[in-house]
């Protein structure tokens, strides 16, 4: 089970101060007898006498050490602490590192080399189907670090779990909470295959300040941070600040000028951060190669078709038909089986796009 | 002296004999209506009085007894009008001749016969238990004259129906009327040649009227989705002479019929989505009358803005799609009315409008486009086996003058197929492909190697819902009808996969 020195830090995050202040009080509380004095002032200032004394006194309190274990492992939570042997080094090695992570799921993915994916809930369908597709290529090499939100991080995550690859998503609230709700199922899903952490207490629920801090363990996990969109203020933008920071890689999809949810990698582009058209442009960065490309099989009316939306990126269904000079009963179907294929998507609105 | 005619009340949409049994006696001056009348019959006394006053007749200076049998039956509306007063007239002895007749119809205080509503179900009704010679308003010749085997008279006065009745005035039996004529007569006043562009819309129509299923188009506001509509109908197959009876009587009894006196024309109603359960499923305290989807009976029952309905309201359809009619229940009783219409539903792609616009960017969350659309539930979405994207038009769609096809030749096409979906079905209790449960599914889509592998890797890679499967093979059985083929091929698959696209995730 836990070290002492673990079962320290574990107990010190239970009472839920600021991780800045956890982690200034860090060094101090890897020994059994923490010299509380020190900070008597600090901590009576930043906060109350009632939580010095709150503090002060549970810290050493051996019943309340074990009911917090124990209330732990009742919810099936593993604890990674700044201590542990299994806390990674990409986590460590940054200023504002989390002192426990609570963990659901395997937490030897947190060694292994992570490349986080973020992004907008107002992705344009088409980024959200090439997304899909890259967190599945990326996937073959790396475990995929990214949120739970709608949009770009559900995206992410079901592109890596359909091409079996592993998932850390962490979370701005404890685990006791889903949110938001209509991912359950995914973060099931995660769970069991994956990882999930977060570094708040499990009955803590999510606040919106708490999205923007827990992007430094997204970027602070992962060797390189994919953008694929971002608006001007967006989370995503903040994480890749946070990967910029920390001296990790950033990648970003480029945008057409007038696309808002696209503004924020523009900038980052315009900023230095990789330009990304497809995988092969992350590989690259890496020396890795793809594997394994599957190759599809065409037939004659499907190339045709393929070839034809390939060329503006995007088309509208009645002009395909109009150019091929052909019916709707003829073409849907051509369409139809390359969407199965997963060569392009349904945009809206008859639209058809390739997935890059 | 005691007289004893024949008159009908309304149940429904069936008509049940009533016998006005009317008693002058000696003794206090009383008029006295018994025998369950509701307000409007009730009222009627005083009708009835001014207008035997105003033909020139005497009103009886005694007592005054109409009993209504049976007893136990409600009787509604003005129907009874015309047959209380000639009982009046006959029981004090103002009328020498035969009353072998049916007396319907509303007098006026001058003695003038009005139209009353539900005239068709009740004569339809009559012939059947056996009742030939009808007096009825001079307004409802139109509606009468279309029953065979009947000899209608239609007049315009209590005084004509009194001097008919004692041979002093001849009047000629509503001459009998052949639908066809009518019904070549009226035509719709939208045409598919003027919706512009929407290939694929117009594609799934055709689906959906030859196979009989209904219909759900998503697109931005503005893109015509009403006018698609609007143009079902022109595409159906013409209404047979009995379909048209079925709808004219539930019209008929709204009151709703036009000047034809047949509904001619396949109905499209469009109830607001601020509509009521029960004005959309019918019902009604005293007398259950016939909500909008029976109106829509043989036609289309179109839903603007879907999301927008009651929850509670869209769910109370889910029955009658399945079934076909509508077993309206109150403590009164219970009525079946038919329901069997396509449904056509219209929504936006989410809250602002503009998901999947080419030109304008969705401000919309994914939380707020998955809660508009959850304002639908699955079952009913389950029971709309098309869903369609409708294009953003662009101006330049609009101003071309590419030559767009016209709902006729669509309606041949439609008519092929129906034609062969009726010899499919010829041992079975039903005409359209819409219509097949299970078992007919598995007798009659039998789904090559091929086409079975191409539907299970579009449930794989889609994400469909299980559910999903047996609407798609429905649809696919129709294109593959309105394509001649009697194998269901992977192409079929493909499009009718092309068109659950609410479902793929």
């Amino acid at each position: 089970m836990y070290t002492n020195e673990e079962i320290n830090l574990i107990t010190l995050s239970s009472f839920s101060l600021p991780y800045e202040i956890n982690k200034k009080l860090l060094s101090e509380f890897s020994s059994a007898n923490p010299d509380f004095k020190k900070y008597e002032s600090f901590l009576i200032k930043t906060f109350s006498q009632g939580v010095y004394n709150k503090v002060t006194g549970d810290y050493c309190e051996p019943s309340y050490r074990v009911k917090i274990l124990r209330e732990l492992e009742k919810k099936g939570i593993n604890c990674v602490t700044y201590f542990s042997e299994e806390y990674p080094e990409t986590l460590r090695n940054i200023k504002d590192s989390p002192v426990v992570l609570y963990c659901k799921g395997d937490i030897s993915l947190l060694k292994s080399r992570c490349f986080s994916i973020v992004g907008s809930r107002r992705t344009l369908p088409k980024i959200l189907n090439s997304c899909k597709k890259i967190s599945g290529e990326l996937s073959q090499e790396f475990t995929i670090v990214t949120g739970l939100a709608e949009g770009a991080d559900s995206k992410a995550i079901e592109g890596a779990l359909e091409n079996g690859g592993k998932v850390i998503s962490v979370l701005a609230n404890g685990l006791d909470h889903i949110y938001p709700a209509c991912n359950a199922g995914l973060l099931r899903k995660v769970a069991q295959s994956g990882l999930v952490v977060t570094e708040h207490l499990p009955q803590e629920k999510p606040r919106p300040y708490y999205f923007p801090i827990r992007n430094r363990i997204i970027a602070g996990l992962s060797v390189g941070t994919l953008v694929v969109s971002a608006g001007a203020k967006s989370g995503a933008a903040i994480t890749a600040d946070y990967a910029n920071d920390y001296g990790r890689d950033v990648f970003a999809f480029p945008y057409c000028t007038d696309v808002s949810s696209g503004e924020g990698c523009n900038e980052l582009i315009k900023n230095g951060a990789s330009l990304t058209r497809n995988v092969l442009d992350i590989f690259a960065e890496y020396g890795l190669d793809l594997k394994g490309r599957k190759k599809i099989e065409l037939t004659e009316s499907e190339k045709i078709v393929y070839e034809l939306i390939k060329k503006s990126g995007e088309a509208f269904l009645p002009e395909i038909t109009n150019k091929l000079n052909k019916s709707v009963a003829e073409i849907m179907p051509v369409i139809m089986s390359l969407t199965i294929k997963g060569l392009v998507a349904g945009i809206g609105g008859n639209r058809y796009s390739v997935i890059q | 002296m005691l007289s004893k005619i024949t008159s009908f009340a309304l149940n429904g949409l069936e008509g049940v004999p009533v016998d006005v049994e009317t008693d002058i006696n000696k003794g206090m001056v009383s008029f006295d209506l018994v025998g369950l009348p509701d307000t409007a019959v009730k009222e009627s006394k005083e009708r009835v009085r001014s207008a035997i006053k105003n033909s020139a007749f005497r009103f009886p200076v005694s007592k005054i007894t109409i009993n209504l049998a049976p007893a136990d039956i409600k009787k509604e509306g003005a129907l009874f009008d015309l047959s209380l007063a000639i009982s009046i007239l006959k029981a004090s002895g103002q009328l020498s001749g035969e009353t072998d007749f049916v007396f319907l119809g509303e007098l006026a205080l001058d003695g003038s016969l009005r139209p009353v509503a539900g005239l068709l179900p009740v004569l339809i009704s009559a012939k059947n238990k056996g009742f030939k010679r009808f007096i009825v308003p001079f307004g409802n010749a139109n509606e009468a004259s279309y029953i065979e085997g009947t000899e209608v008279y239609a007049l315009s006065s209590l005084r004509d129906a009194a001097d008919f009745l004692n041979g002093e005035k001849q009047f000629a039996a509503v001459e009998h009327r052949s639908f066809n004529q009518v019904q070549s007569r009226r035509a719709y006043n939208c045409d598919l040649s003027l919706v512009r562009g929407q290939k694929v819309a117009k594609r799934a129509l055709e689906i959906a009227v030859a196979g009989g299923h209904n219909i759900l188009f998503s697109g931005p506001p503005g893109t015509g989705k009403t006018m698609l509509a609007r143009c079902i109908p022109t595409i159906m197959p013409d209404l047979t002479f009995d379909e048209a009876l079925e709808v004219t009587k539930i019209h008929s009894v709204s009151g709703e019929l036009s000047e034809d006196g047949i509904v001619s024309l396949r109905p499209f109603r469009t109830p607001h989505h601020t509509a009521s359960t029960v004005s959309l499923c019918g019902g009604g305290n005293t007398r259950i009358r016939a909500g909008e989807i029976s109106k829509a009976h043989k036609g289309v029952l179109y839903l603007d803005e879907l999301p927008e309905y009651n929850r509670h309201t869209l769910e109370s359809l889910r029955q009658p799609l399945e079934d076909k009619v509508i077993t309206v229940t109150r403590a009164g009783g219970a009525v079946t009315f038919p329901a069997d219409f396509i449904l056509c539903a219209s929504m936006n792609p989410c809250p602002c409008g503009n998901s999947g616009s080419q030109t304008s960017e969705c401000t919309c969350t994914p939380a707020q486009i998955r809660n508009y659309r959850s304002k639908i539930s699955g079952p009913l979405l389950d029971r709309i086996d098309l869903q369609v994207e409708v294009d953003g038009v662009k101006y330049d769609d609009l101003a071309s003058d590419t030559v767009e096809e016209n709902s006729a030749s669509v309606k041949e096409r439609v008519e092929r197929a129906r034609a062969i979906q009726r010899e499919r079905f010829a041992d079975e209790d039903m005409s359209v492909n819409a219509n097949m449960g299970e078992r007919q599914i598995k007798k009659y889509c039998r789904l090559s190697y091929q086409s079975e592998e191409i539907l299970k890797n579009a449930f794989n890679s889609l994400h469909l819902s299980a559910r999903g499967r047996s609407r798609i093979i429905k649809v696919a059985r129709t294109i593959a009808d309105l394509d001649y083929s009697e194998e269901i091929k992977p192409e079929h698959i493909l499009e009718a996969v092309s068109y659950r696209n609410l479902d793929f995730k």
